[in-house]
């Protein structure tokens, strides 16, 4: 189980880092004609076997969202225009995958590109909190009196908070509409600040506990300074922790992420997330016509299934106790 | 036509057995009794129409209380009301309004001129600074009654009016026996807030208030003392309750409805939910009906303000016409109606559309699409490609580059967006489309704060005297250039001139000519540019009859006497 | 005992002053104000109107001096959205919050607990390795996503009504036919609220039953010749459940947490979805009311948790 854990994350990994070579096209191009169009099914009969090839849809209605096939066949070219495979998107007869969105922009490869933004964002704020955390929680558990008094009150503060509310109402008084990249470091500090004190408070614990351990006293007499002791003794001790720990945050970032931008606190609409995508998906009288819209919802399953299974064993709180 | 000489004899004056009764257009049988339920999107924030001028209040006004004289939102025509009949001077100042006998207000206290005359220094009145008060001011100055007796109402205009009488259409008549007091204490204003308890708001309208409950729905109740009866005599409305329903988020309005949870909406479909509801009509749980062609379109302006403008170098070739009619030129409306709105809409050239059938002129400039002549009216303004990077310049190397701010969440505003921008750097301007939420735009657009922008500006209403902010210079819908007090070109002098001479005809073909006039002067200058005007839409539950569909919001609940449902208990 | 009740009662007061401060503080300070709300063209005159009766035009410090001030004669300002004082508002929205989270609380206790010892009280065996999958599956399913998919299902189905928490149109038929609507309507958002917590005990639950099947006490307890369920349920369970009491606390804030999705997918007309909206639109008497209500909600949550703790282990009283 555990292996099937890691297996599926190290896939999402690889997706996400290969997608400008997996996506047949681009994430922004949109195909007017092909608003909300249902996945293009890829074919190798044709009065005998064929290469894997398209038929190109047509529309009849926009309204009505209907299509229809054309009978022209465009085969599946490989290895072409920097992707792995694609159709003819300059021909109108584009690979979806998994269909369009309601601007007429393919699914996949912007699930594939969202993947890079919200497993990105997810993981460098991950970094980020788990740095602090253990900095701050090394520095809490050596120093004690005050300091650690301090710091633990903090931490207790944050960590009590339910954090949606939190990165909601600190997301929420900055200007509503930013530039993606300016998005993506207000998310991370955002993210940063309420995942730190998970991390400190069982790093302080540990410190605490080895502080007083031989080999600790030992090189303290032997002159080394808190700093040295901090970073070469301690907290390579609480290493264990910290990256349990750690595995658990990422899940809770990138729901963090989708939860913010779905109900529009997060990423711009045109910027592919797994978050923005799921916007589509809003106006549930529509959900039947175009399922292929909750695509985003079964990545982020996927995701936090993965992560769950990864640690599962490892006694450690299950994820849906997050923050 | 028909429709333009009844109001054209309305306006004049008709002998007393010759005024148009209301239509009621009803089913043969309507059922009575049962309720509907409505969704509104907004929050009460009052039920005084004096205080808020916001879709909201406007519909609870209609709902509650009652007004002298109609508009029909359909037909267009002026109705009579709570006045039966009305005589008016040939130099179209005095009006003598004649009420209906025997009306009481919904807590039986008698309806009277006196009424008549609280309300008409109510709306003026400068300590309750109702916005209401500019859209009834004739040549600026708020009107004069009189009351000889206790069924008769004398207004004098201080000039001679266009629209004449119509301009009542939007008077709240209120009970002087209610709110007397809180005009002499100087706190009307504050009078009827949406903590008011039900029974202290009386009216004239076909229901009452019933119970408002935040966040969740405001109840109201047929009015027994309502003075219209339908065809068969018996008191209207057909309804014993009317619920409306707090649905702030449009696709929940829409599923709610499908489920069949709201009977109806106020407010039209979008494109993207054909779909559903063109389905739920087939199966027969819905009723789908075209409204027309919407009468506002969406605009396009750049901010023409010189004070903030003048240092700006691309000032020097937006503020040609030249530079405008390039851009109007280099759009393919027909592509524009068929992405943006799926199909459903019809390319506009002004901002009077078709659907506002009594002012469209089919006559005014077009600009087909045309690239070439694009390109040429831009090179004869000194705009070209001088370094091939696809963006045309000006000899002095100022590339055509803009900012376009648009509000977010819209659909249709970012597909018309982008729409333009991909037409207009056909022929070389570059158009960066930035989307703001709400308020963050409107602080820009006041300030003249953005390069171009793009949104529908909302006309209160149909007749072009009934929007003086947005035509004359002293506006301050004055999109182009906000509160800007005198007129900065000569056009601009023009168009306040002919519309000043418009709102004082009392000749309505005198009216159309003048304001045909304005419409070509607007669309030779093009100050605003207009793509596409969408059809509109909209859908009830097949259980509701009576309904009368206008182009203008509330599409159905402004004939709210009217509805019927057919399963009433 | 009393010194600890009264240091968490201080917590809760300091956490609630504390949170309703600086969301007073942080609205005031974001760009834009709620006068944006009155729209692109209205008279100078309101707007103004509208500055002062929020307090806009004078200091922050002041403003928030001002609202403490009146806060302890317990008047905490109106809401512009409303148009009406901000107490009750709030109160009721949050009383259908703690509706919503008590429910779900409820339903994942009940489901949760049960089936956790039941897979925990056994090795292998079919049955509990299917609830040990749906309980891991589940656990992957955060209520954004299952209360997007419930609400599609619901749609699509009839099954349940597909959002909002009472039937328009059920204006006043009485106590009992409200409480029937509400309870109605309420299975939808509870349940995609519970489900994760749920699985997140049921597993807990299992893996402490799983650690104390094999104490000595518990052996000692078989030799004996005690029955099986008798084992389960009046020996081991009490002190497998310890894990899960102490746990209850961080459960509450999950649920807090989670409601805000939920309430808006499902349009729950709670804490989550008044507090988004005072926010998007500046309403700054209101989210300051929106963020004590909720700290105090809050509080209440972590003093029970708290509660279950001590009472789960006696160790914590020492502290």
């Amino acid at each position: 189980m555990r292996r099937a854990g890691w297996v599926l994350l190290a896939l999402v990994a690889l997706a996400a880092a290969g997608a400008p070579w997996l996506a047949p096209n681009p994430p922004d191009v949109r195909f007017d004609d092909l608003l909300y169009a249902p996945p293009t099914p890829v074919r190798v009969l044709d009065g005998g076997l064929r290469a894997p090839f398209v038929r190109p849809l047509r529309v009849v209605s926009r309204v009505e969202r209907r299509f229809e096939e054309a009978d022209r066949r465009v085969p599946l070219r490989w290895l072409t225009g920097g992707t792995l495979v694609t159709a003819a998107p300059d021909d109108g007869a584009p690979l979806l995958v998994l269909g369009a969105d309601g601007y007429g922009r393919d699914i996949f490869s912007r699930l594939l590109y969202g993947a890079r933004t919200t497993i990105g964002l997810a993981l460098l704020a991950t970094v980020l909190a788990s740095l602090a955390g253990a900095l701050v929680g090394g520095a809490a558990g050596y120093a004690g009196g005050w300091l650690d008094g301090v710091l633990s009150r903090l931490s207790e503060l944050v960590l009590v908070l339910p954090g949606v509310y939190v990165a909601l109402a600190l997301r929420a008084v900055l200007p509503l509409v930013l530039p993606a990249p300016v998005i993506f470091a207000v998310l991370l500090g955002i993210f940063a600040l309420l995942g730190w004190p998970i991390v400190a408070r069982g790093v302080r614990a540990i410190v605490l506990a080895e502080r007083e351990r031989d080999y600790v006293l030992a090189a303290r007499a032997a002159g080394a300074g808190p700093v040295r002791l901090l970073a070469v003794h301690l907290l390579p001790a609480a290493g264990g922790h910290v990256a349990a720990q750690a595995t658990l945050l990422l899940p809770a970032f990138i729901l963090a992420e989708a939860t913010l931008s779905y109900v529009g606190l997060g990423f711009p609409a045109t910027t592919p997330t797994w978050g923005t995508m799921l916007q589509d998906a809003a106006n549930v009288a529509l959900l039947g016509d175009a399922p292929w819209t909750l695509v985003p919802a079964v990545a982020i399953f996927v995701v936090v299934l993965g992560v769950n299974l990864a640690v599962q064993g490892s006694g450690r709180a299950p994820v849906q106790l997050d923050r | 036509m028909a429709g333009l000489l009844a109001a054209g004899l309305a306006w004049r004056g008709c002998p007393p057995d010759e005024s148009p009764e209301p239509r009621v257009s009803v089913e043969a049988s309507p059922i009575r009794g049962g309720q509907l339920v409505a969704s509104i999107r907004g929050e009460p924030r009052t039920f005084n129409r004096l205080a808020a001028v916001d879709q909201t209040t406007d519909l609870l006004a209609t709902l509650m209380q009652g007004r002298l004289v109609r508009v029909n939102r359909a037909t267009f025509e002026l109705e009579p009301w709570l006045a039966e009949r009305w005589d008016s001077s040939p130099d179209g100042r005095t009006h003598t309004l004649h009420l209906r006998p025997g009306l009481e207000w919904s807590d039986g206290t008698p309806f009277t001129s006196a009424d008549v005359l609280f309300s008409v220094r109510a709306v003026f009145d400068p300590v309750v600074g109702s916005a209401a008060a500019s859209s009834l001011k004739v040549g600026g100055r708020a009107m004069e009654a009189a009351a000889p007796d206790d069924r008769t109402v004398v207004l004098t205009y201080a000039e001679p009016s266009g629209p004449g009488l119509r301009l009542l259409d939007m008077l709240p008549i209120l009970p002087r026996h209610v709110l007397e007091p809180a005009l002499e204490a100087g706190t009307l204003a504050d009078a009827w807030d949406a903590t008011t308890p039900p029974g202290q708001i009386v009216g004239m309208g076909p229901f009452l208030l019933r119970e408002y409950r935040p966040g969740e729905r405001v109840v109201l109740e047929r009015n027994p003392r309502y003075w219209r009866t339908g065809p068969d005599g018996e008191p209207l409305p057909y309804l014993d309750r009317l619920i409306l329903e707090i649905v702030p988020d449009q696709n929940a309005e829409l599923l709610r409805l499908q489920s069949g949870a709201i009977d109806l909406t106020n407010s039209e479909l979008r494109a993207d939910d054909y779909l559903p509801v063109r389905r739920a009509e087939r199966e027969g749980t819905l009723t789908m009906v075209e409204l027309g062609v919407s009468p506002d379109a969406d605009g396009f302006w750049f901010c023409l303000k010189p004070e903030v403008k003048r240092a700006d170098p691309r000032f020097a070739f937006v503020r040609t016409r030249e530079f405008r009619q390039a851009i109007s030129h280099a759009v393919d409306r027909e592509a524009f109606a068929r992405t943006v709105f799926l199909g459903e809409a019809v390319p506009v050239w002004g901002p009077v559309t078709s659907g506002n059938r009594l002012w469209f002129s089919p006559n005014l400039p077009r600009y087909p699409h045309d690239l070439d002549r694009a390109r040429a009216l831009l090179a004869g303004i000194g705009l070209e490609d001088r370094d091939g990077n696809g963006v045309v310049e000006d000899a002095a190397g100022t590339e055509a580059r803009f900012t376009v701010i648009t509000q977010r969440g819209i659909g249709y505003y970012e597909r018309g967006t982008r729409v333009l921008a991909e037409q207009a750097s056909l022929v070389g301007v570059a158009l960066d489309v930035v989307p703001l939420e709400s308020g963050a735009m409107i602080k820009r657009l006041l300030a003249c704060d953005y390069d171009a922008i793009y949104m529908r500006p909302l006309a209160s209403s149909l007749d072009p005297a009934g929007n003086p902010d947005y035509w004359l210079s002293s506006g301050s819908a004055h999109l182009w250039n906000m509160e800007q007090g005198k007129p900065a070109t000569e056009w601009e002098a023009r168009i306040d001139a002919l519309m000043r001479e418009q709102a004082r005809a009392l000749d309505p073909l005198e009216r159309r000519t003048l304001f045909n006039e304005v419409q070509t002067v607007l669309a030779e200058q093009l100050p605003v540019l207009y793509f596409a005007a969408p059809r509109l839409y909209y859908a009830h539950n097949s259980r509701v009859r009576g309904v009368v569909p206008s182009v203008m919001r509330p599409p159905a609940l402004w004939s709210a006497d009217t509805l019927s449902v057919t399963d009433a208990p | 005992m009393a010194r600890f009740l009264a240091r968490r009662l201080l917590f809760a007061c300091v956490l609630v002053l504390a949170v309703s401060s600086a969301a007073l503080l942080l609205t005031r300070l974001a760009p834009g104000d709620v006068t944006a709300q009155l729209g692109a063209f209205a008279p100078r005159e309101e707007v103004e109107r509208t500055r002062a009766r929020f307090g806009l035009d004078e200091g922050p410090l002041a403003q928030w001096g001002g609202w403490l001030a009146r806060a302890a004669r317990l008047d905490f300002g109106d809401s512009f959205l409303y148009n009406r004082p901000v107490g009750p508002l709030v109160l009721r929205a949050a009383g259908n919050t703690a509706m919503l989270g008590l429910t779900a609380l409820a339903l994942a206790t009940l489901a949760g607990v049960p089936l956790g010892i039941f897979t925990g009280s056994r090795r292998g065996g079919t049955l509990p390795g299917l609830v040990r999958a749906v309980s891991l599956a589940c656990l992957s399913l955060p209520p954004l996503l299952t209360s997007l998919a419930f609400v599609f299902v619901a749609a699509r189905t009839g099954w349940l009504p597909a959002g909002g928490m009472t039937t328009p149109g059920a204006a006043d038929a009485g106590w009992g036919a409200w409480v029937a609507d509400v309870a109605w309507h309420m299975p939808l958002p509870a349940l995609a609220l519970a489900l994760p917590v749920a699985a997140t005990l049921e597993r807990l639950q299992a893996q402490s039953m799983g650690e104390v099947a094999g104490e000595p006490f518990l052996l000692a307890a078989a030799a004996r010749g005690l029955s099986r369920r008798r084992l389960v349920l009046r020996h081991a369970w009490p002190v497998a459940v310890r894990p899960v009491c102490a746990v209850y606390g961080l459960v509450i804030g999950a649920l807090l947490s989670g409601s805000f999705i939920v309430e808006y997918v499902t349009a729950w007309p709670g804490l989550g979805r008044l507090m988004y909206e005072a926010l998007v639109a500046r309403d700054i008497y209101l989210v300051a009311a929106c963020a004590a209500t909720g700290g105090s909600l809050l509080a209440v949550g972590t003093f029970v948790g708290d509660v279950l703790l001590v009472a789960a282990d006696p160790r914590v009283r020492e502290v």
